[in-house]
């Protein structure tokens, strides 16, 4: 805490960051698994093999991954940035194929036959339907995010992380402590909001 | 809307993977403001030559013809919100209020918000619900046999060319099931809209059918009249069906017939 | 403008254009452990002091990793040590004498790798052995050769493997002879100063630029004879960035002949026993020098 005390415009600034980049990354990453976990929610045959590869990434160690992709972008905000987009895949496209795939076959036929178009069945009945499970993907892609992007300060990158990391190279546990607990808060604070947003979607 | 013939000519579908044609070089003419009914066992085909006409499947050979018009020179998406569809599961969207479920078609074909409310109110009246009580409902909040009347209202909101239903009153207990047929009858009769109804059920076949289809495993077994089918049922599957030649089950459909239609016009 | 600047310095201007290729700023990089760290630090400041833009990539894993970024153009300068390049990098046997292995590395990594070696500073961050001023004066102790010819007087705290290594004991006294102590404990890494210091020992192993000597203002003994490899800290710097920014050459230059053992212990002992902010502590001493 005393760190904390003592550097709070610091420990905000990076905070900042570190939301700045799961942010990015998130939206980054859902522009990918969106379409990934429709196409697994309308393929059954196609699902196992999709949701079995990003689940396989998923299982790869961060720092692992992390190493690799340095090794392909080098060092800075990018690797980070990748990790996570990549990691976040299989949370969110698992969500959005759980959730499409849930959605009440009754009434996609309805929206159908109605004479709904492919796009007004997908956004305006399958997507809204599937939206407490979809966040509920993006909840815990999120306090995943979080805690994974605090590597960022292992490859030079930004974030919370990089006071956990400095602190460890500099024995200096209050510098430890406190991008730990601001990384922790940033959790407890985004699980708590995404799940009243969830609460409010769900019909 | 003037109601529409629908034309079945030589109809055949295919389900990839399956050993014969669900439906198999189907036939069939439906005047203008007929009620026709679908009579068969499930996997007869009915459902299927059902959703042939709004294109939710595809025909392998053959055509279906509205009013003339061979439904695929038209567009998919038009051609379904000139047609109401009315399913077993009724699929209400659940994320909207009873108000919004009936005026999606309206809404879809760009009706104002004033011109759909006041149809919503219209049609709530004509399925015989309050609209004050049950404009803003969640469809979470319905009884099955309501459910169904918002379904019904919702099909016929935009005044189609026709409607197509699915063994709309499977779900619901025979009480139930009484009424819905009974304001299904009072809503054809009034609105005129050439309807398409498919169900197992002989007797429901028999209370609401203007003509009855009897299908068995892709084909149309005989086309006629209650009456017809009861006097000369043209195969065996048809007799053994409507217990053709039995006094007590003939009198049995038509009084039935008779109860729900009232004395005929 | 300036709250501009200072939201910047702080890292808080939007993320993306801070993440954006800026050609005009020098990122220096650092490895990850306290004097790498600081002295990484000071190279920063004054070169921002200087009016140079930098990025900041502290913490690399490990030399392999600063090294290979180097390579690839991802950071343009960082401190390393002649002896870590030598060994670690190069490959090749240690050297003792710090102008010979400053050599070797500034020819061999131009060659090489097309990697500067600035000039290095006198500070030398290498192992060798300290006692206290009492000690010193009483056995006028101030180099090895002093301490080779005492230890029969003296007694010796250690860590376990300084009596096993080539470059520790033995080596020692291979090379000076003599260094044949009244006694030889070994201790805990953090408790072998406590032994000198509670007198139960009169010398003890370190590390040169140990900020604990500093804290306990204790003294380390000159290795006159250069037993053990020069390990002098200097800016290595990308021969392009070196070209890039001209200014870069005469800053650093300007910075490294002022970080003796001393200014290092402090820092280290700054950073590590009082708990100060890297940022903070290279700031007093650019401070302090100029």
């Amino acid at each position: 805490m005393t760190y904390l005390l003592a550097h709070p415009a610091r420990v905000a600034a990076l905070a900042a960051t570190h939301v700045e980049l799961v942010v990015i990354a998130l939206v980054v990453a859902a522009l990918f698994a969106f379409p990934l976990g429709v196409l697994a929610a309308r393929r059954p045959r196609v699902s196992p093999w999709l949701l079995g590869t990003l689940g396989a990434i998923y299982t790869v160690p961060s720092l692992a991954l992390l190493a690799v992709v340095v090794q392909w972008v080098g060092l800075g905000f990018l690797p980070i940035f990748i990790a996570l987009v990549v990691y976040a895949q299989f949370m969110l496209a698992r969500g959005v194929a759980a959730g499409i795939g849930g959605v009440d076959a009754a009434q996609v036929d309805a929206a159908r036959g109605l004479g709904m178009s492919s796009s007004q069945v997908l956004w305006g009945v399958e997507v809204r339907q599937a939206l407490p499970v979809m966040l509920g993907g993006v909840r815990i892609a999120t306090v995943a995010s979080i805690a994974i992007a605090t590597l960022g300060g292992y490859v030079g990158g930004v974030g919370l992380g990089v006071l956990i990391f400095n602190g460890l190279t500099l024995h200096q546990p209050a510098m430890i402590v406190a991008g730990s607990i601001a990384a922790s808060l940033l959790a407890i604070a985004a699980d708590g909001a995404l799940r009243l947003v969830e609460r409010a979607a769900t019909i | 809307m003037t109601p529409a013939s629908i034309s079945f000519e030589g109809a055949s579908v295919r389900y990839s993977g399956a050993s014969r044609n669900a439906i198999e070089n189907i036939t069939l003419e439906c005047e203008g403001g007929e009620l026709v009914v679908l009579l068969g066992p499930s996997g007869c085909g009915k459902s299927t030559l059902l959703r042939t006409v709004n294109r939710l499947v595809p025909l392998d050979a053959g055509r279906v013809l509205l009013d003339g018009t061979d439904v695929t020179q038209l567009d998919a998406v038009e051609l379904r919100r000139q047609i109401g569809y009315v399913i077993q599961a009724i699929g209400l969207f659940t994320h909207m209020t009873v108000a919004q479920n009936i005026a999606v078609v309206p809404r879809l074909l760009g009706w104002d918000g004033a011109t759909s409310a006041a149809r919503v109110d219209e049609l709530l009246q004509l399925v015989g619900l309050d609209p004050t009580a049950y404009r803003d409902r969640s469809p979470n909040r319905l009884s099955g046999g309501e459910a169904q009347r918002i379904g019904v209202a919702r099909a016929i909101a935009a005044k189609p060319r026709a409607l197509l239903m699915d063994e709309p009153f499977g779900a619901v207990d025979s009480l139930v099931r009484t009424s819905l047929q009974r304001e299904l009858i009072r809503i054809v009769r009034e609105l005129r809209t050439t309807t398409l109804f498919v169900t197992h059920d002989v007797e429901e076949a028999f209370r609401l059918a203007d003509r009855i289809v009897v299908m068995r495993l892709g084909r149309i077994e005989q086309t006629g009249t209650p009456e017809e089918l009861l006097a000369k049922p043209a195969t065996t599957y048809v007799r053994e069906l409507v217990h053709a030649a039995d006094e007590v089950y003939e009198r049995y459909y038509l009084a039935s017939r008779e109860r729900l239609r009232g004395s005929p016009p | 403008m300036k709250r501009r600047e200072a939201l910047a310095r702080l890292g808080a201007a939007p993320l993306l254009a801070r993440c954006a290729f800026d050609p005009s700023a020098i990122r220096v990089a650092s490895k990850n452990f306290t004097e790498s760290f600081v002295i990484a630090e000071v190279y920063a400041q004054a070169l921002e002091r200087a009016g140079l833009r930098v990025q900041r990539l502290f913490n690399l894993g490990s030399t392999q990793i600063a090294i290979a970024a180097m390579q690839r153009g991802n950071v343009d300068c960082y401190p390393e040590y002649t002896g870590t390049a030598l060994i670690d990098v190069l490959h090749l046997p240690p050297q003792s004498n710090p102008r010979a292995a400053f050599a070797t590395v500034a020819r061999e990594f131009r060659g090489r790798y097309g990697i500067v070696w600035l000039a290095p500073s006198p500070m030398n961050d290498s192992q060798g052995l300290a006692t206290t001023r009492e000690v010193a004066a009483r056995e006028h102790l101030a180099t090895l050769s002093d301490v080779a010819r005492a230890a029969p007087r003296l007694r010796l705290a250690t860590i376990q493997e300084f009596l096993a290594r080539p470059d520790g004991l033995p080596g020692l006294q291979r090379f000076y002879g003599g260094f044949n102590f009244r006694d030889v404990r070994t201790y805990d890494i953090a408790l072998k100063y406590r032994a000198l210091l509670d007198g139960k020992a009169d010398v003890a192993t370190a590390f040169t630029t140990d900020g604990a000597i500093a804290t306990q203002s204790l003294i380390v003994l000159r290795d006159d004879r250069h037993f053990w490899p020069a390990y002098n800290i200097a800016p290595v710097v990308r021969a392009a960035a070196l070209r890039a920014h001209p200014a870069l050459r005469e800053t650093l230059d300007a910075v490294s002949p002022r970080i003796t053992d001393g200014v290092a212990r402090a820092m280290n002992d700054a950073v590590e026993n009082k708990q100060q902010d890297p940022a903070d502590v290279a700031a007093e001493f650019l401070r302090a020098e100029t």
